[in-house]
């Protein structure tokens, strides 16, 4: 066998092509995206900040979420406030103890959170009890509110727990999960796009 | 990204003094075009490492069943995607082997110690001196492949006898230049952002393998049952 062949093994192709068609899904919700980065950056643009969770797998999400802002990779680019609700494993582990695992994040933006912040919620089946907890308390208390989602959007989706919503069309949870990475690295992306054109932040402006 | 770049990526919005509906038009196509770009990019590494992958999954079944675990470290997003690994491993979904694995950086305590009292050059490479079997797999992931962390604590990995393996993006960087590598995937993007979206479909691919390569060789163990007698 070698290993510089031009053409990948069967088992290989098999993995890597069942990420094609969830991409293309994202692609089609692209104006959803667009509408979301400009939420989010006309957020920033008021002081506020991100606040992002999840659990599993998604909690990596949330803390890669959060470097991303404060910590740009592109030179040039402004560090920007974000927080995962994860980081703190005393509080988090402290309040699923006394309070049970659904309560982690909507205890910790009942106390850490602005009504002009950002709450992203990530569950790759939409089911998360915590995750929908943590977003109809933010929406309650009027922070913008995202989720990403996966297979059919689950509870968060069905209950219209946020505003905008980032569905990765798939039921293998890995498959999910780098639809998200793409999705924020492009939201991102996006975020500082309209970050550097404030004409396009100002009052009244609202996305279709 | 320069403003130069930007003006490349965006020209409609230097033009017309970024009216919204410009913006958003000129979000969506740069969207549609990243998607196109990503999933172009994973096609060329599945073709480029995909026997290599292959290879790499059945050796590190083979270390599993020999007692091995996987320690997994990186910086920043990196060190997201170690912990998603680790977890991956250690508690997947369904009906998938649980397996040893723990991400180097989880523990802030060690991590704040080792860069306070000595550097953070050291934080990977005390680590694995401190946890290192010789059957266990050491795996560092970093997008630049420079990272001197990553490079110390594959040096270590190897004078123990640890399996070595790397990920990185761009043309490696000086992973590429590490003999003590066994391993080592190359995301050749220039775009920090599509080099970590293919690395995360590269290390998912490989958990895959890995697992099933596994399971061919024994039997899936029962599952761990917190209530057990004992």
């Amino acid at each position: 066998m070698t290993l510089d062949a031009e053409t990948a093994p069967p088992a290989v192709s098999a993995i890597f092509e069942q990420r094609t068609a969830p991409l293309l899904a994202l692609a089609d919700q692209a104006r959803d995206l667009a509408a979301a980065a400009h939420a989010v950056a006309a957020r920033f643009r008021s002081g506020g900040k991100l606040i992002v969770f999840g659990n599993g797998g998604a909690s990596t999400d949330a803390q890669h979420i959060a470097v991303e802002f404060v910590h740009p990779v592109i030179v040039g680019k402004r560090a920007l406030p974000a927080v995962s609700l994860t980081s703190d494993i005393a509080t988090v582990t402290g309040i699923a103890e006394r309070h049970g695992l659904a309560e982690v994040f909507a205890h910790q933006l009942n106390l850490l959170a602005d009504p002009g912040d950002i709450a992203l919620g990530i569950s790759p089946d939409g089911d998360c009890a915590n995750v929908l907890r943590g977003l109809i308390h933010a929406r309650g208390h009027g922070l913008l509110t995202l989720a990403l989602l996966g297979g059919d959007g689950g509870a968060v989706a069905a209950r219209g727990a946020a505003e905008h919503v980032l569905l990765a069309r798939s039921s293998d949870p890995r498959v999910i999960k780098e639809v998200h990475v793409t999705a924020y690295h492009i939201l991102w992306e996006l975020v500082h796009l309209f970050l550097e054109h404030p004409g396009a932040l100002n009052p009244g402006r609202v996305t279709r | 990204m320069t403003a130069t770049d930007l003006v490349a990526l965006y020209p409609f919005l230097y033009a017309s003094d970024g009216e919204l509906d410009v913006l958003l038009d000129a979000a969506v196509r740069s969207t549609v075009a990243k998607t196109a770009e990503i999933t172009e990019l994973r096609a060329e590494l599945a073709r480029r490492q995909g026997a290599r992958l292959e290879l790499c999954a059945r050796q590190l079944a083979e270390r599993f069943a020999a007692g091995g675990r996987l320690l997994v470290f990186g910086n920043g997003g990196s060190s997201t995607d170690a912990q998603e690994l680790a977890t991956l491993f250690l508690h997947p979904d369904g009906e998938h082997p649980a397996l040893p694995a723990f991400a180097l950086s989880n523990d802030i305590a060690v991590m704040t110690a080792l860069s306070n009292d000595v550097g953070f050059d050291v934080a990977f490479s005390r680590q694995i001196a401190a946890f290192g079997r010789s059957a266990d797999i050491a795996v560092g992931i970093s997008t630049s492949g420079n990272s001197a962390n990553l490079l110390l604590a594959f040096e270590e990995a190897a004078r123990r006898g640890l399996m070595t393996v790397g990920i990185a993006g761009y043309d490696g960087g000086r992973m590429a230049q590490l003999a003590e590598l066994e391993h080592l995937f190359v995301v050749p993007s220039a775009s920090v952002h599509r080099v970590q979206e293919a690395q995360t479909t590269l290390y998912h691919a490989l958990w895959e393998l890995t697992v099933a390569a596994f399971a061919g060789r024994h039997p899936v163990p029962e599952p761990f049952d917190p209530r057990g007698s004992d």
